[in-house]
């Protein structure tokens, strides 16, 4: 296939799709979920033959023009190539393990339209160089998210699904005026365009407040854990490993491969992540649910994955975006785990947990390979993109980041041990729960022994990302 | 294929092997692990010939980009470090063999495998890199080996302080290992020993760091709290193999690697870890000294000759590092033949408390007299090992001009010999209680690892010279430096005379302990451990009030509280505050809208007002 055409079905099969499949439930059931599940994987396989074409290719765009300079323009690079099939692998695993997990619920069909079309509109978003479409395929992500989150009816599920939306609105429409500040300051909304302009420090700092509300930073962290609580675990971890991404992929495309921020800009990015880091590490101790434990997790993980970002040089680049890779496989596993667990006992305290070790012992180690991982202990990849994330923080030379975040790297052994401890080790409950059904063991070993696999080929992903930083990066030591 | 990748790839690969054999099969696993291990040991014994004669064989494969290479080189340090990583992990798959109390023979043999892989591949990485990941690499299987050597809950616990405590340092040894080589600009450590760093602002940052990972491992104190929890809540073959044999050859050296290859350290960093070593000396001997039980006794001893080691490489003198090195692989020597002889005890007697022990020696006397060799040459008695590598160790010291440091290592000694006086006569000797009588000789299984290793206590002792200037010798001229003068060799001189002296003296502070206990050996230490001022501190060390571990543990959750009334007031700012304020804004408004056209004309005619002196504003 032409690679052009790889990157048209890649964006616009989930986003027509998604409208097809209330259709295709006129059919049958099964004929929807099947219709879900090739749209999900044909996505995937499309971004995933695209990464051959990158290796030797510098890039190539398609597009529509549009009046006033607001032309729909998809650009497949190195960066929005590793990003669409990151996200795409993780939904298609969603809505491979949603046939079993969601059978059981109402509203299935409002369900996979719009983890679809969230994929679609992710898919856009990756794939768009111009920054008002951006936005466009962001909103519509947020919407898709909404109805995602408020997918049980009741009051309190759909004040949090309404707190999910106005804060990322809010967000998004800081973002909008800084947006517009840019267009009206550089003349462009291109970003191949705008590649190497200079931007200024309250457009910047606009475009930020949508970032950190969208990938769920501080000050705007806590609708994660709220959303991650509400909904089916699968709602979940879209969130958790998808969702949030799109704030980090905005800050790499915007910040570390277009524009060029102000210097104290940066070096305050990492300073908030940093606290974001520490105070949802302290959160994550504290709390005893496990949705909510995970969830603040990832606020914490996405700090580092900023820090990497931010810190202004290629080596830290290049572990922000392996930090993405690695944390969106281990969170997935442990969200999955989690499913399982809460499908199993019917609890979510964890508290209420305990020696589920001896009856579930599969999910147990995947769980325990997955926080390994996430710990960043070798041989898993999340060793080496935690590493390269520290090297740039020496070697931006910010002692006070650097202690933050070992702070926030030992808080994160303290709370997943912990986890760990309290749900699968310790007394057994009365009626211990067994194993959960094959499919969904299944996707949990295969994340949790992904995480090893990535650690042993580290050689592939690493020769990517550091090419993706030295080849794109804007303003990068 | 490279000789230096058969200790890491063989049992690597045969550890995955072994969790494919059924737990059923009888002595499959364990002949296949003395089978690995053998083969290991020659590889290894080949490397150090091929590296004595000046053939590193380096590897260079392609791994991280222009960051790093996957690059492996047997120096001579690291060929020395790599044989008696393989001869132990022998030793003690030899050991295992009839050794029961060691959990599922399947996950022991997995573990001890694992580990050995991983010690080797870290001690053979040239690039810091590479080391790290080997090393981190290490601490599941720290983890696993003491979780699973036992079913019950305190296991789990102990495992997870072991994990705990060594995660933690291994983030600093990361972050260290960063600075390094940014400092540097590069990873290989044989480039930057060309060009040495030097401490000074991040440089010793970034010394402090790797200083705390090698020293956590090695176990000195404050990093060595979960050994002697470890002691009671595992095996005595997993104290044997890692805390007194892999550990402490990996931690101290890298220790040395850190402290003379790759840094150049000042007179204060010199101090400060001679210091450390000192404390770990003295600290670790006075809780040695009280224990009741056998292992911990021991585990606590594991940490105290650590001391030793870190306080002869502090030195900065030739001698005292070459101290410091002999030290470890003696030290690895008679403390897994002690740990051995412990788990021999424990498994034909059935417990490890000393005060139920005792008139063992007509039951086991092979092990009793391994027990003796082992115990003297710990307790540096001349002319076994542990005395010619302390000799070096205090000239070291000496050599420095600070006395104090050379004195807490003699008072090590004096209570180091207390100790196992205390323990050798109560276990071995004195009235054998009634349910004893039937005890017999441990397997020869065990009895061969153990007697091997007393015969080296032997073999080093009077062959000093052998190990130090095949070993000892040629690694610190890797680590470019060459002794001034003879380092083997038995002198009558001072020195030799203080050691009589300790010995004297410990020997009458033990005859005066069992007197004043009523002839019960296994209280030979009350009369110290009741003391006036020491009783109150030993109750407090007992009660963990000096545990490092167990300090910040009880600090964590109310920190975390804290940074948690941080999530909840942004959750108050981002959420609860524009809904109460929006809320109020629209229900003032709302009340507004009653229905009064008076209003209504009001409000509109002071808009109007308001538009046209705005308007006239702008103008």
């Amino acid at each position: 296939m032409e690679p052009t055409s790889l990157l048209k079905t890649a964006v616009f099969l989930p986003l027509l799709g998604a409208f097809l499949i209330p259709v295709s439930n006129l059919m049958s059931k099964e004929i929807r979920n099947s219709f879900s599940v090739i749209l999900g994987v044909m996505t995937f396989l499309s971004t995933a033959l695209l990464i051959p074409v990158m290796l030797n290719n510098p890039g190539f765009s398609i597009g529509a023009r549009f009046p006033l300079g607001f032309d729909l323009i998809l650009t497949a690079d190195m960066l929005s190539v590793f990003m669409a099939a990151i996200s795409s692998f993780v939904s298609m695993i969603i809505l491979i393990y949603s046939v079993d997990y969601i059978s059981h619920y109402e509203n299935q069909t409002e369900y996979y339209t719009m983890v679809v079309l969230f994929l679609g509109s992710m898919m856009g978003l990756v794939f768009s160089s111009n920054l008002i479409w951006m936005y466009t395929f962001w909103e519509l992500t947020g919407f898709a998210s909404w109805r995602l989150v408020g997918f049980f009816r009741s009051e309190k599920d759909v004040l949090k699904a309404n707190k999910t939306i106005l804060v990322t609105i809010f967000g998004a429409l800081c973002m909008l005026i800084g947006i517009l500040m840019i267009y009206f300051e550089n003349g462009s909304l291109d970003m191949r365009v705008l590649r190497g302009d200079t931007v200024s420090m309250l457009p910047a700092v606009l475009i930020l407040v949508g970032i950190l509300a969208k990938s769920a930073t501080l000050p705007f962290s806590t609708w994660l854990p709220d959303a991650g609580v509400a909904p089916a675990t699968v709602t979940s971890l879209l969130h958790a490993a998808v969702l949030v991404k799109i704030g980090i992929y905005a800050y790499a495309r915007i910040f570390g491969v277009t524009l060029v921020a102000p210097e104290s800009f940066s070096q305050g990015v990492t300073l908030l992540a940093g606290l974001s880091a520490l105070v949802s590490a302290g959160a994550a101790f504290v709390e005893t649910d496990i949705k909510r434990i995970i969830a603040y997790s990832t606020v914490s993980q996405l700090a580092f994955i900023f820090l990497g970002l931010a810190s202004g040089n290629k080596v830290a680049f290049a572990g922000g975006l392996l930090y993405i890779l690695m944390h969106s496989m281990a969170k997935g596993g442990l969200f999955l785990c989690a499913g399982i667990i809460e499908q199993k006992t019917r609890v979510k305290d964890i508290t209420k947990m305990g020696g589920l070790f001896r009856t579930m012992p599969i999910t147990a180690v995947s769980f325990a390979l997955c926080s390994l991982s996430v710990m960043g202990i070798p041989p898993f990849g999340g060793f080496f993109s935690k590493f390269l994330v520290f090297k740039g923080a020496v070697e931006s030379g910010n002692l006070l980041v650097l202690v933050i975040f070992l702070v926030g790297a030992v808080m994160t052994l303290l709370y997943l041990t912990r986890l760990f401890y309290l749900v699968f080790l310790g007394n057994a409950k009365e009626n211990a729960p067994l194993e959960g059904s094959p499919a969904m063991v299944a996707s949990v070993a295969f994340l949790a022994i992904a995480g090893i696999a990535l650690g042993l080929a580290i050689y592939y992903p690493f020769d990517y990302v550091t090419v993706i930083s030295t080849q794109l990066g804007v303003n990068l030591q | 294929m490279n000789i230096n990748l058969i200790p890491i790839l063989l049992p690597f690969f045969s550890a995955l092997l072994i969790l494919a054999v059924s737990e059923k099969t009888k002595y499959l696993k364990e002949l296949l692990s003395i089978g690995v291990t053998l083969t290991a040991l020659l590889a290894s014994i080949i490397t150090l010939g091929n590296s004595l004669g000046g053939d590193f064989a380096e590897i260079r494969l392609p791994w991280l980009y222009n960051l790093a290479q996957f690059s492996l080189k047997a120096d001579m340090l690291s060929a020395f470090i790599l044989a008696s990583v393989s001869l132990f992990s022998l030793l003690i798959a030899i050991y295992s063999f009839s050794f029961e109390n060691k959990g599922p023979s399947k996950w022991f043999y997995f573990n001890l495998l694992f580990t050995q892989a991983l010690a080797a591949g870290a001690v053979m990485s040239d690039s810091l890199i590479t080391m790290l990941f080997f090393w981190e690499g290490m601490l599941v299987f720290l983890y696993t080996f003491i979780a699973l050597s036992k079913t019950d809950q305190a296991s789990k616990n102990t495992a997870l302080k072991a994990f705990m405590i060594n995660a933690v340092t291994d983030i600093c040894l990361m972050t260290g290992v960063i600075i390094t080589g940014y400092l540097a600009s590069t990873f290989n450590m044989s480039e930057i020993a060309e060009n040495k760093l030097v401490l000074s602002g991040w440089a010793t940052f970034g010394y402090v760091l790797l200083l705390i990972g090698a020293m956590a491992k090695a176990g000195a104190f404050p990093f060595h709290t979960w050994i002697p929890d470890a002691a009671t809540d595992s095996s005595a073959a997993f104290m044997s193999y890692v805390p007194a044999a892999i550990d402490k050859l990996i931690g101290i050296y890298f220790l040395a690697r850190a402290s003379v290859y790759l840094y150049k350290l000042d007179g204060t960093m010199s101090m400060v870890v001679m210091s450390i070593g000192a404390l770990t000396i003295i600290i670790a001997v006075m809780m040695a000294f009280v224990q009741q039980d056998y292992k911990r006794l021991l585990s606590y001893h594991a940490v105290s000759q650590t001391g030793y080691m870190i306080l002869g490489i502090g030195t900065l003198h030739p001698i005292g590092i070459a101290g410091g090195l002999f030290h470890m692989l003696n030290n690895a020597v008679y403390k897994s033949c002690l740990f051995m002889t412990a788990g021999s005890v424990e498994k034909q007697a059935g417990t490890n408390s000393i005060d139920k022990l005792g008139g063992l020696f007509r039951n086991m006397p092979v092990t009793a007299v391994c027990f003796i060799i082992a115990a003297a040459a710990i307790s540096g008695i001349a002319p076994l090992n542990g005395f010619f590598s302390k000799e070096l160790v205090y000239k070291g010291a000496l050599e420095t001009g600070h006395v104090i440091f050379f004195l807490a290592a003699e008072i090590g000694s004096f209570l180091t010999l207390a100790s196992f006086l205390k323990l050798g006569h109560s276990v071995f000797f004195g009235k054998r209680p009634q349910e004893l009588a039937e005890v017999r000789e441990a397997p020869v299984s065990m009895l061969f690892p153990t007697a091997l290793l007393a015969g080296l206590c032997l073999a080093f002792g009077f062959g000093a010279f052998w190990p130090i200037n095949v070993l000892i010798a040629p690694s610190l001229a890797n680590l470019g430096m060459l002794p001034a003068c003879e380092l083997s060799g038995f002198h009558l001189d001072n020195l030799y005379w203080v050691s009589v002296i300790v010995i004297l003296l410990a020997v009458a502070n033990h005859i005066l302990g069992v007197s004043l206990a009523g002839n019960k050996a296994s209280k030979a230490s009350d009369h110290i451990h009741h003391a006036p001022v020491l009783k109150p501190v030993y109750e407090m060390a007992e009660k963990r009030y000096f545990d490092l571990y167990h300090l910040v543990m009880n600090k964590v959750p109310a920190m975390a509280k804290t940074l948690f009334k941080v999530d909840r007031l942004m959750d108050k700012l981002t959420d609860d505050l524009p809904s109460a304020s929006f809320n109020a804004v629209s229900k003032n408004l709302g009340e507004a809208h009653n229905g009064s056209y008076l209003l209504y004309m009001a409000v509109t005619f002071v808009g109007i007002v308001a538009y046209i002196l705005f308007i006239g504003g702008m103008k």
